[in-house]
């Protein structure tokens, strides 16, 4: 079936302002972060840097201490990812293989959690954590983001499982494996997928979490990158150059990934929800 | 009967972990929160909690800041979702049109570009879209006032309308790729079968597709809202910080600030408890829908 010319037209210029729309403000970030200083409060604005730089990108690691909250966000990402691969699949397929009295009710309470808002968790996270002596340690923020990721990685998971052949996962038991390697060494590979769709996720979460990090650390030997880039915003003064190309360095990594795995994530978001 | 032991035993093992992890930092905390609600604990004042009976949850009935900041959460809810299922849902029938009914090599390149730029707003961290909106509408600098050639501080002068945009801008992507794949399910022949019948584009719009995606529609829209509602925060904590006055105070933040920032541990307590209690029931609903659907 062809399209009519006119509906052609409108479907164009429909989706090309679609497109100008979702892509012009991390473009205009982008430029503004090749700006200097001076030019980034011109009024008018330039479309185009008249003279490129840069000093934003060296001053996140100059003067904004980047290396070390680098480090701190890729620590707290693949924290996440391992934690919720590992509790949430196992949880997953539990809930998918072994349905037993009560299990219902166990993944209903599970599911529930997954839309507690997160703010009012952290305020008695954060005085446990006192208490264990965790403030502005890494483990208090990947333990907070972890535990509010594993119901979304739960309910994310199960329906993976529950399309896998029985028939392979019995064949593995009338083999003799125990139902520790029929998981492990079957259900596993087969749910790889799925598991790869919650490892995307998950290191996202862990990448973009700002509420715990900045409720649980002060210093910044314990700081994500999304803080860092917060208190570029002081009460006094923004630094509009540094914000830029901390926006644009924070956000690279998920916008590559999402652009490489970008079925994986329109499949998370599905089974999500 | 064995079988069946063997099968809860299995079952408790690869669960256990899970549990283990959501009572300790999720069940005992909550439980902590209920105790500290009934008490006074501003650590400025007195480092020893004073227990104060229903005295929070009074304040809490009676604040004028916390009703404030539950309408404020609901019309951003209301405004934004609204905002995001249309956008969402034109975007999609669209693209769907040209997905599945353009034959042309330029066709199928456009749709590809399509796919992957509208990907870009919901890989965004949320607060780097909160930082390069609040460079997009900044008054003297910033281009949204250029092209408009006004002088508008669009974040103290439409506070709420601005982070509508800019929540609507991050969250539209992930309703448009769930109603586009509600609509690519349909199937093709149902089209052809309409045209023949001479249904235009609207009438195909308003009689088939919309009533095949109702369903898609009617879920993602609600747990949307209820994400919304719950978990709106950093955007407007790193835009508005609530202001001006207390005209963003969504509800997540007031929780947060009432802690943080007032160092009232008891009464957010008690606004921390009063937000699981909505998102608790929020998310029940939303289960039984599911069902439903």
């Amino acid at each position: 079936m062809k399209i009519s010319r006119s509906a052609r037209i409108v479907i164009y210029v429909v989706l090309i302002v679609a497109i100008l729309f979702s892509f012009f403000p991390m473009a205009w970030m982008l430029t503004s972060s090749l700006k200097p200083e001076n030019e980034i409060y011109s009024d008018p604005p330039t479309w185009i840097p008249q003279t490129f730089t840069t000093r934003n990108f060296s001053d996140l690691f100059d003067k904004f201490n980047f290396a070390i909250l680098t480090r701190n966000s890729v620590i707290i990402s693949v924290s996440v990812v391992v934690i919720s691969l590992v509790i949430g699949a196992m949880a997953a397929y539990g809930f998918s293989r072994y349905k037993f009295t009560g299990s219902n009710i166990l993944l209903g309470g599970l599911l529930l959690t997954r839309m507690i808002t997160p703010s009012s968790l952290v305020v008695p996270l954060f005085s446990i954590m006192e208490t264990l002596g965790r403030l502005n340690k890494l483990d208090s923020i990947i333990v907070g983001v972890a535990v509010l990721n594993l119901p979304f990685v739960v309910w994310m998971l199960k329906p993976f499982f529950d399309e896998l052949p029985r028939e392979v996962e019995e064949a593995g038991e009338i083999d003799g494996l125990s139902p520790v390697s029929v998981f492990w060494r079957i259900s596993v590979p087969l749910a790889a997928p799925g598991l790869f769709t919650v490892l995307l996720f998950s290191f996202i979460a862990g990448w973009v979490d700002l509420l715990f990090g900045m409720s649980f650390s002060t210093v910044p030997e314990a700081m994500p990158l999304t803080v860092g880039l917060m208190q570029m915003q002081t009460g006094y003064k923004i630094y509009w150059g540094a914000m830029m190309a901390g926006g644009i360095y924070l956000t690279l990594p998920t916008f590559l990934l999402a652009l490489i795995f970008q079925q994986f994530l329109v499949k998370g978001m599905r089974s999500g929800f | 009967m064995s079988r069946n032991k063997a099968r809860i035993k299995a079952g408790l093992v690869l669960t256990l972990p899970s549990f283990f992890v959501v009572f300790a930092f999720l069940i005992y905390p909550i439980g902590y929160l209920i105790r500290m609600s009934f008490y006074d604990y501003s650590p400025l004042r007195s480092l020893q909690p004073v227990f104060v009976g229903l005295e929070n949850y009074k304040w809490l009935i009676t604040s004028d800041i916390v009703s404030h900041s539950l309408l404020v959460t609901i019309a951003f809810t209301i405004l934004s979702v609204a905002l995001e299922v249309f956008l969402g849902l034109m975007v999609a029938v669209l693209l769907a049109k040209l997905l599945v009914e353009g034959k042309t090599l330029i066709d199928k390149i456009f749709c590809s570009v399509v796919n992957g730029f509208l990907i870009l707003p919901f890989a965004t961290p949320a607060i780097s879209a909160a930082v390069a909106w609040k460079m997009l509408l900044q008054p003297s600098f910033g281009p949204v006032d250029a092209i408009l050639n006004q002088q508008i501080a669009w974040f103290s002068e439409y506070p709420l309308l601005s982070i509508i945009l800019a929540d609507a801008w991050k969250m539209t992507p992930m309703i448009l790729f769930l109603f586009l794949a509600g609509i690519l399910s349909i199937d093709p022949g149902q089209f052809e079968a309409a045209r023949i019948d001479g249904a235009n584009t609207l009438q195909e719009f308003y009689f088939l597709t919309l009533p095949s995606i109702l369903p898609v529609l009617g879920v993602a829209t609600a747990f949307r809202a209820v994400d919304a509602f719950t978990k709106v925060f950093d955007i407007v904590f790193m835009t508005t910080g609530g202001g001006p006055g207390n005209d963003t105070q969504v509800f997540p933040l007031l929780v947060w600030k009432t802690a943080f920032d007032h160092l009232q541990f008891g009464q957010a307590s008690t606004l921390a408890v009063a937000a699981i209690l909505i998102s608790l029931l929020l998310s029940g609903i939303l289960l039984l829908v599911r069902r439903k659907a």
